[in-house]
């Protein structure tokens, strides 16, 4: 199952997509992106609120909810949000503690993972050379779609020095961006609290489909 | 919510009008010279009761841009970050334009050039008859003291 980990809707500020438009065109570019769902990683918020069930039955692709939010080690993608977790950490503070985070998040049923580590000031990389490792990290984002050239490949050398599990992700904020990143895993996944297990387990690889949109 | 917003920012001012102003009556004139001055050839909006393009509301400022608890010096550390405009009822010659400005929103967030806040300033636009006419929010952003 091929899944885009890391997307943007209009629930965060600096997006305009919609989560029809994502479907859309993941429908129309079936071809060259085999994306069988995503994860709506709002901008330090969990929406609670929003029901796509009933796209998911019209499009046949997964939608996930999850986070993205900030912290002293750069931005982290929470999988499994829960109301314990929304009760432990202000999602909103952009200066919440990497390490309470990643070890919380993990007592509470999720799991958080890194992204755009390759990124100044909010990737990890950059704060690796300063602070020392955080405990617990299993994988960190190794393909984001928004990345710069050389930001991805700074993340390759991370990955091997700490043995960290790769994942992918678009970090679309706008429709056309969707999917251009994923994350491929060797089993089906369910739902969000399957995602967490689904990335506990390993096995998963990190995917770039960018070359195939350029066309022949 | 917390007591104090970036910036050093009192949460309850969120919300709070910080300016008002009601323009003159809309003439077929100034809808046609907008229209005019955009390259528009929609033929409605040169005839004798015209209708406005939407973004003749933009015409419409107020007075003030933002809340004048924020300190003017802040806005030299930033830039325009952009707005998103509601479009309600056209305007229409002789309507007139109430503005209210509101302090809607103010928050941080981090980006590959460091630590950013953004102020939101609402303007909530209304006609004659109370009828929403647009709905602009004006995002600004700002450097924290001591960010390069």
């Amino acid at each position: 199952m091929i899944l885009d980990l890391h997307a943007h809707s209009k629930k965060s500020e600096d997006s305009r997509a919609t989560v029809v438009g994502y479907l859309q065109w993941l429908l129309k570019k079936k071809d060259v992106l085999p994306i069988d769902g995503l994860v709506l990683t709002e901008h330090r918020q969990f929406d609670a609120d929003s029901d796509y069930r009933h796209l998911e039955d019209e499009y046949g692709i997964r939608i996930f909810k999850g986070s993205e939010v900030e912290t002293d080690y750069g931005h982290v993608l929470v999988y499994g949000v829960n109301d314990a977790m929304l009760e432990r950490f202000d999602f909103s503070n952009v200066r919440l503690n990497a390490q309470e985070l990643i070890t919380d998040v993990e007592e509470l049923g999720g799991i958080a993972v890194p992204c755009h580590p390759g990124r100044p000031t909010v990737g990890l990389c950059e704060h690796y050379r300063n602070k020392p490792p955080l405990e617990g990290v299993r994988a960190v984002e190794l393909l984001n779609g928004g990345s710069r050239k050389g930001e991805n490949e700074r993340v390759e050398e991370l990955v091997k020095k700490y043995r960290y599990g790769a994942i992918g992700g678009s970090d679309s904020h706008l429709v056309s961006f969707i999917g251009i990143c994923a994350t491929e895993f060797p089993r089906e996944v369910s739902d969000e609290e399957d995602l967490v297990r689904a990335l506990r387990e390993g096995g998963f690889r990190a995917l770039d489909f960018r070359d195939r949109l350029k066309g022949p | 919510m917390n007591d104090t917003l970036p910036l050093g920012i009192d949460a309850t001012l969120i919300g709070t009008e910080f300016d008002s102003s009601t323009s003159k009556p809309v003439t077929a004139a100034d809808i046609q010279e907008y229209a005019a001055s955009l390259g528009e050839t929609y033929a409605g909006y040169f005839g004798p009761d015209p209708v406005a393009p939407p973004t003749f509301c933009m015409k419409f400022r107020g007075n003030r841009f933002s809340h004048p608890s924020i300190p003017a010096e802040a806005f030299r550390r930033g830039f325009d970050a952009g707005k998103d405009i509601h479009f309600g009822v056209p305007i229409r010659p002789g309507d007139t334009i109430h503005t209210s400005n509101v302090l809607h929103e103010v928050y941080e967030k981090t980006g590959r050039s460091g630590s950013m806040v953004f102020v939101v300033s609402r303007q909530l636009m209304t006609n004659q008859r109370g009828e929403m006419v647009a709905t602009i929010d004006n995002r600004f952003m700002l450097r924290p003291e001591g960010d390069k």
